[in-house]
């Protein structure tokens, strides 16, 4: 038997496929942080269904990935406990999560004396990679790029000359806001409001009222899961009625608020990813949808790609925590998000350049319509033509 | 002007739904002497029930009210004869421990069930409103504020004029009097816990349309019916409707004019002032 080229290969797949212990040595170990239970949790829920289909992947290119799983709660303190749970009694090699920008700023901190690299997938706050800590890496967009796409999109539509910001007083919330008001401003909009509120109360109107009455012409609101649905529910009650909502991701881009679709028709959300954005992205969305029953969002993208790179920065190192850290810092990967590199621009550091999609809900589904490249013809509406 | 009065009935019609948690709450603490924490939760298992009815038998949670209530009442009455009838005479920390551990249960058990979903309740008319000389006054708001005084409006008669209302007050008023009176104060209890039940199920229900519901809901709620019953004074159920009311409109008011993050602490610094110059409370009677 001649040994060409094709008969290795295919012999070398026989011998992987008998020895299945043989081709693959120890288990790559990864923690994984994520707000299991408590309010974040239905986010959690698809960043959690990321990252086994993350598992699933890189079983199928002879990575063999064991996750260490732990809930934060969304809380801080339960996040920091988790670090030192993952680093010091599970021994993972690498760190995925946490989800919220304020755990994930909790858990960055320590990172340093813990000698363990954290793979950011879904927190947006801007600090967190701008303050040059090295074990930290993000793959999503940071704040900035949420305002300045939504903003972008709003100005490339009409002319609008206001813009009311309402947030949850947050990590998240307000540092997204504060970058967002800086850009408003840059591009000459007047900035007619500014609130922030506490989350969980069940009576938001006499602020959505305050708002209505500066009249502005941009609503931009920043929330998670629910409050996002009762803003819109009071807005609509009150008769809020500015050319345009621009919802700054998480909240506004959940399948929850995709189908409360007499409150979230015409209302444009930011987002990390679009299912439609590339092939690879398309079969990933196939996928995710016939086994979950449900549609990725980025937060499920997102946790999908940094668990992936995570794991092959991890396996590549054989474990070892600084190399991993070296790896994440040097690799680069293709893949549902494009090319995904952890760099150094605009002060950031370890930040993978993303390009956020405008979406906006037409017909009770999230439709790609900025920037015209990912829109595929799709038309914006705007002015908000009312409420029916 | 219109964003003072916009503000003004928000803030009246939300603070009659913590008026009846509060009233809840003061009902079990003045008949039995127990601080509920599991109020909240109580508050939580209606929304639930209101969720569950509304998504598998489509029924209104308004109209599933007749049976939410006296579900929960059972309910309440269960616990009481069960639990906490064995604490009554123990150490009040004791009680305050036993009821937190059973608001643990509670949410913990429904979290099991459900999972920590939010669950958003949509009826047609969950984000309509009438509009009143530029004023927008919320339909599911204002459904539940008139359920709301009706409710009030029942309780204060049977308290005031039925026999059973008036053992119960006689209960309240004096444990050890009403017993050698001849009043059968266990079963008073029971009643007592019962109907605080009903009425956090009740103000859960009413909350389910416009609010979200999940498993840890009640935590919030617990703090609010304190703050709630203590203002008014422990104890008092025209002091808790007041105090409701009163905490609804300061929040309105405060999220308008101080800064919507800062309305909590608007809340507090009034709870504290008012504490300051009238320990007991609004309506309260100090108690030896």
């Amino acid at each position: 038997m001649r040994l060409t080229a094709p008969r290795i290969l295919s012999l070398t797949a026989a011998l992987a496929l008998a020895l299945p212990g043989a081709a693959a040595a120890a288990p790559v170990k990864v923690g994984f942080i994520n707000s299991i239970t408590g309010p974040q949790a239905p986010i959690g829920e698809t960043m959690t269904n990321g990252m086994e289909m993350a598992v699933d992947d890189l079983k199928k290119r002879g990575i063999d990935v064991k996750v260490v799983k732990q809930d934060d709660m969304g809380k801080p303190d339960k996040a920091i406990s988790a670090i030192e749970q993952l680093a010091t009694g599970d021994d993972v090699s690498v760190i995925v999560g946490p989800y919220t920008s304020a755990c994930a700023a909790a858990v960055a901190k320590q990172t340093e004396q813990y000698q363990v690299a954290e793979v950011i997938p879904a927190a947006s706050k801007e600090d967190l990679t701008r303050l040059g800590y090295k074990w930290v890496f993000r793959t999503n967009a940071p704040g900035d790029v949420y305002a300045k796409s939504l903003i972008d999109a709003a100005l490339s539509f009409g002319k609008p000359k206001s813009v009311a910001f309402i947030y949850e007083s947050t990590d998240f919330g307000s540092s997204l806001s504060k970058v967002g008001k800086v850009y408003a401003e840059k591009m000459g909009l007047k900035v007619v409001a500014d609130e922030g509120y506490q989350a969980g109360s069940p009576d938001y109107r006499s602020t959505l009222t305050k708002l209505k009455a500066a009249n502005p012409d941009l609503v931009f609101m920043v929330s998670y899961v629910a409050d996002a649905i009762l803003l819109m529910r009071q807005s609509r009650e009150i008769g809020l009625k500015p050319q345009a909502f621009l919802g700054g991701g998480a909240g506004f881009d959940t399948s929850q608020f995709e189908k409360e679709a007499q409150i979230s028709t015409n209302v444009f959300s930011v987002t990390q990813w679009t299912p439609d954005s590339s092939p690879a992205a398309e079969d990933f969305n196939k996928r995710y949808t016939a086994r979950f029953g449900k549609r990725p969002t980025y937060h499920a993208a997102c946790t999908y790609v940094s668990i992936i790179s995570a794991a092959e920065a991890a396996a590549k190192a054989g474990g070892d925590r600084a190399k991993t850290r070296e790896n994440l810092a040097t690799m680069t990967w293709n893949g549902i998000m494009g090319t995904v590199h952890y760099g150094a621009y605009d002060g950031f550091t370890n930040q993978n350049h993303v390009q956020m999609p405008v979406t906006q809900y037409q017909g009770g589904k999230a439709v790609t319509v900025y920037p015209p490249s990912l829109a595929k013809g799709a038309k914006a509406v705007y002015p908000f033509p009312g409420w029916k | 002007m219109i964003v003072f009065f916009q503000s003004l009935i928000s803030g009246i019609l939300v603070g009659g739904i913590y008026a009846l948690i509060g009233i809840g709450l003061t009902i079990i603490f003045g008949v039995m002497r127990v601080i509920n924490f599991a109020h909240g939760d109580l508050l939580m298992l209606g929304m639930y029930a209101t969720w569950l009815l509304f998504k598998y038998l489509g029924l209104d949670p308004y109209v599933a009210l007749v049976v939410t209530m006296p579900l929960l009442f059972l309910w309440g009455a269960l616990l009481q004869k069960v639990i906490i009838n064995r604490v009554l005479g123990a150490l009040p920390q004791n009680q305050i421990l036993l009821t937190i551990g059973l608001g643990l249960i509670m949410s913990n058990s429904v979290m099991l069930l459900f999972t920590s979903d939010y669950r958003i309740l949509t009826t047609s008319y969950s984000s309509s409103s009438f509009s009143l000389l530029g004023i927008s006054i919320s339909q599911p708001l204002l459904y539940s504020f008139l359920v709301t005084v009706a409710i009030t409006g029942v309780l204060f008669w049977f308290l005031q004029t039925t026999d059973t209302g008036q053992a119960i007050r006689a209960t309240a008023q004096d444990r050890d009097a009403a017993q050698l009176m001849g009043i059968n104060v266990k079963r008073m209890s029971v009643l007592a816990f019962g109907l605080g039940t009903a009425l956090a199920g009740t103000a859960g229900a009413l909350l389910a349309p416009t609010y979200y519901i999940f498993p840890q809901v009640g935590g919030p709620f617990t703090l609010k019916a304190f703050v709630v019953v203590v203002l008014g004074g422990m104890g008092s159920i025209v002091g808790a409707t007041l105090g409701g009311v009163l905490i609804g409109v300061t929040e309105s008011m405060a999220a308008v004019y101080v800064g919507s993050g800062l309305k909590e602490l608007v809340v507090y610094v009034l709870f504290l002032l008012i504490l300051l110059f009238r320990p007991a409370g609004l309506l309260g009677k100090s108690r030896a």
